[in-house]
């Protein structure tokens, strides 16, 4: 326990518990939560599974919102300027569930300069407020005036009261008015998206956050970790992306950072010029999608079972000012890649009115109108702001059965967007949307969001080369799993990879650190001549622990992560059983797989689906009958005061 | 020696304050850098604070104790022990870039990483936004 107090480097040793009923706000020591090693989501889910009561709804005021930095947020660690929070979401379907969501920025750093690693709230406000960190003292404030403003009216306005250098968390009208996937923003881009915690922030009457401090981080080894980033850590291409589309030219990044203390170049960020002449910066889907029109296209997809028609890019400056809209707003981004494929499905089936209200997705303006309609839940915007899935059953028997079902398979994963699913966005062939489907179907949410370099990327080589590829693949999976065969492109022995990329997700989400640049599993290359040459690619998969130790000064081993990031997979798996997710709702995940993959055109049947399953959950430990971890897996964790809860939630689903 | 900043080049990492922080002061603190990144979040635009090392300093002649000297290499440094904690040179500087640590009451600037082969910032600046005047 003591590991966590003061002078242990890397923390600050308190979080706030704020209390939205009774405007109660009481200091805590991080210490009373956890003696793990890790915080971010480890932490998190640490609280959430003691606090958050079971079969509350997301918008119960018992639902906790959970902000977690980790022991390396503040610090000079590459990419450690985010943040975790956790939650039940409104957006899961078929039912709200404890899951989680990051974001990069500012905030997180300034949050542990104020003096906290980390805030728990709960309760629900009479009355719409903020939430104002200063220098170790925290005070709830009205928040009428800034309530119906957009996120970057919000922080302007807060700016403008409280000072240029405090940092902001916010939500938009989204939040506010409770879109399923409405988002918390910080900055001009930084989001947690994916997981609606907007939409709770604004079932709470939390309009934002603010921080500021000038306290400093502790760093047990300040030159051990400045020689760590100096050495390994700055001007350096991130793996896949990098290596592959770079010929030569100066390494130094051009385009814009999305977090503190990130000094990796990673490809996925752009500047875009708004149609008012205002340059913004945009990451991964902003960015890539105004890249060019091609982008697009990789919402196209067809087979024989089913056509998911292309979105349409209505232009450089268009598509940034739409791309703004959803910042300021607060909406997922993601959503507009399902819905717009989907409205262009329904025009191409002659459907061009819902409930009475007419589509145009492919005219801007209209599109612009629906963001707004969206967010103030206004017409048809307040339909579909229930999310697809939602959307799907409502609409049953009043569309052709066809679009029903492709609203369903646009977002097949518990009501998140295909991601890296191997058919409807990226190329992802044999054996990595296997991978991609073991995460998925044992996962809270859409888990590839955050395992782009532990494997998923790894795609983009095979797809280059594929020889080459899988020659070097052997190498690298002997070395990284003792089995060269991890990655051949087979249905068999890809749990491995599935559960050392989860671990490796929890543990960038608890540091924390970006996935785009850790973990170091392919070693960063000058260039594509150099991967051409190259026989072992395999990376530095030691740089995160040696960050962390000259941050903590904690000696801990592999092993040790490992476990930490075990146990906090389980608690989170834990925290499904409660809600009733188990074998059944993971095996209507099948269909999908069915599909064949665009990259390759492989596809599995049902049975074949279940022996995934069955090769995953054996290896976690878990039973094959409903997917939770056994006695004996519990124990071996630390978590064997829940045993006699799993044995109950057996009998209740029965 | 004296650093160059381009300003339309700095992106907002803070990776420099980071690292000045870090080496001078052995924590990860912005507020006791040795340098400053200002954004304007209405535009998108980055400003930076930080010690040009002027040939004709305006601290070093603002200095009543002669506590601000010029090193051999060029940077413009100030002697802790000599310094009456009078405020003389940060008042001076139109950069402004000479800060007062209220824990310790000193004055505090930036002295160009005396104990390295060049500046921390210099060194860890992923988009070459701070480099070595002498190598433009």
């Amino acid at each position: 326990m003591n590991n966590l107090h003061p002078p242990a480097g890397g923390w600050m040793g308190r979080l706030l518990d704020v209390d939205l009923t009774s405007g109660e706000i009481t200091r805590r020591s991080t210490a009373e939560y956890s003696d793990q090693i890790l915080g971010g989501r480890a932490l998190a889910a640490e609280i959430a599974y003691r606090e958050i009561p079971a079969g509350i709804d997301a918008y119960d005021p018992r639902n906790r919102v959970i902000i977690a930095t980790g022991p390396l947020t503040g610090t000079l660690a590459p990419t450690s300027g985010r943040l975790l929070m956790g939650s039940l979401s409104p957006r899961i379907y078929p039912r709200p569930w404890y899951t989680h969501s990051t974001l990069g920025g500012w905030f997180g750093p300034m949050l542990k300069y104020a003096g906290f690693d980390a805030l728990v709230i709960h309760g629900q406000s009479v009355r719409p407020v903020y939430l104002e960190i200063r220098e170790g003292q925290a005070v709830l404030r009205d928040a009428a005036d800034l309530w119906g403003m957009d996120a970057r009216q919000t922080q302007l306005a807060l700016k403008d009261r409280l000072g240029q250098e405090i940092q902001v968390l916010c939500i938009g009208p989204a939040g506010e008015n409770r879109v399923r996937f409405a988002t918390v923003q910080h900055a001009e881009e930084n989001a947690a998206g994916h997981s609606g915690f907007g939409a709770v922030w604004g079932s709470k009457n939390l309009k934002a956050i603010t921080a500021f401090g000038i306290k400093g981080v502790p760093v047990h080894d300040p030159h051990g970790l400045w020689e760590e980033v100096r050495r390994f850590g700055t001007y350096r291409i991130s793996p896949n992306h990098g290596i592959l589309f770079h010929h030569g030219e100066n390494r130094k990044k051009k385009k814009p950072i999305c977090s503190q203390a990130c000094t990796f170049n990673c490809y996925v960020s752009n500047y875009g010029e708004t149609v008012d002449g205002r340059r913004i910066p945009g990451q991964c889907i902003g960015g890539l999608v105004w890249m060019s029109d091609h982008n697009m296209e990789h919402t196209y997809y067809t087979s024989d079972q089913l056509v998911v028609p292309a979105g349409q890019n209505f232009g450089m400056c268009e598509e940034v000012t739409l791309h703004e809209r959803c910042n300021s707003l607060g909406l997922d981004q993601w959503f507009r890649l399902v819905i717009q494929p989907w409205l262009i499905a329904c025009e191409a089936k002659g459907i061009h009115s819902i409930r009475g209200y007419p589509i145009r997705p492919r005219d801007v303006f209209w599109f612009d109108n629906l963001l707004d309609d969206l967010a103030y839940r206004r017409g048809l915007g307040d339909l579909l702001a229930e999310d697809l899935c939602r959307v799907m059953d409502m609409l049953e028997g009043e569309l052709p059965a066809e679009l029903i079902r492709l609203g369903r398979e646009l977002e097949f994963a518990f009501g998140f967007p295909a991601h890296r699913e191997g058919r409807f966005w990226d190329e992802e062939p044999l054996p990595f949307w296997v991978i991609s489907a073991m995460m998925y179907a044992s996962e809270s949410r859409d888990p590839t969001i955050g395992t782009h370099q532990s494997s998923l990327l790894l795609a983009d080589f095979m797809i280059e080369n594929r020889e080459l590829a899988r020659r070097q693949f052997r190498a690298l999976s002997k070395k990284t799993w003792g089995d060269e065969n991890c990655l051949e492109p087979t249905f068999e022995n890809k749990s491995p990879v599935a559960i050392w990329s989860q671990n490796q997700h929890i543990l960038i989400d608890s540091l924390p650190l970006c996935d785009f640049a850790f973990p170091q599993l392919v070693r960063s290359m000058e260039d594509r001549a150099e991967w051409e040459r190259s026989e072992d690619i395999s990376g530095d998969l030691d740089l995160d622990l040696r960050l962390y130790r000259a941050v903590t000064g904690r000696d801990c081993s592999h092993e040790e992560m490992v476990r930490a990031a075990e146990r906090a997979f389980t608690l989170e798996r834990l925290m499904l059983a409660r809600a009733g997710r188990s074998r059944v709702m993971e095996e209507a995940l099948a269909p999908h797989f069915r599909l064949p993959c665009r990259a390759d055109g492989t596809l599995i049947d049902a049975q074949g689906f279940f022996r995934l399953l069955d090769e995953y959950y054996t290896a976690r430990g878990w039973d094959l009958e409903y997917g939770w971890p056994t006695p004996s897996t519990l124990s071996k964790l630390g978590l064997a005061d829940a045993i006699p809860e799993i044995e109950r939630l057996k009998k209740e689903l029965i | 020696m004296k650093i160059h900043i381009g300003e339309t080049q700095c992106r907002g990492c803070e990776a420099c304050l980071l690292a000045c922080s870090l080496l001078h002061e052995g924590e990860s603190n912005p507020a006791l850098a040795r340098l400053r990144v200002q954004k304007d979040m209405t535009r998108y635009t980055f400003h930076l604070v930080f010690c040009r090392h002027c040939d004709q300093a305006d601290c070093v002649a603002a200095c009543p104790t002669a506590a601000i000297q010029v090193d051999g290499r060029g940077a413009v440094r100030i002697d802790q022990d000599a310094c009456m904690v009078c405020g003389a040179c940060a008042e001076a500087c139109e950069s402004g870039a000479i800060f007062f640590n209220e824990a310790l009451g000193q004055y505090y600037k930036c002295d160009l990483c005396p104990d390295l082969a060049a500046p921390a910032c210099v060194t860890i600046c992923p988009v070459s936004a701070i480099v070595l005047a002498e190598a433009l």
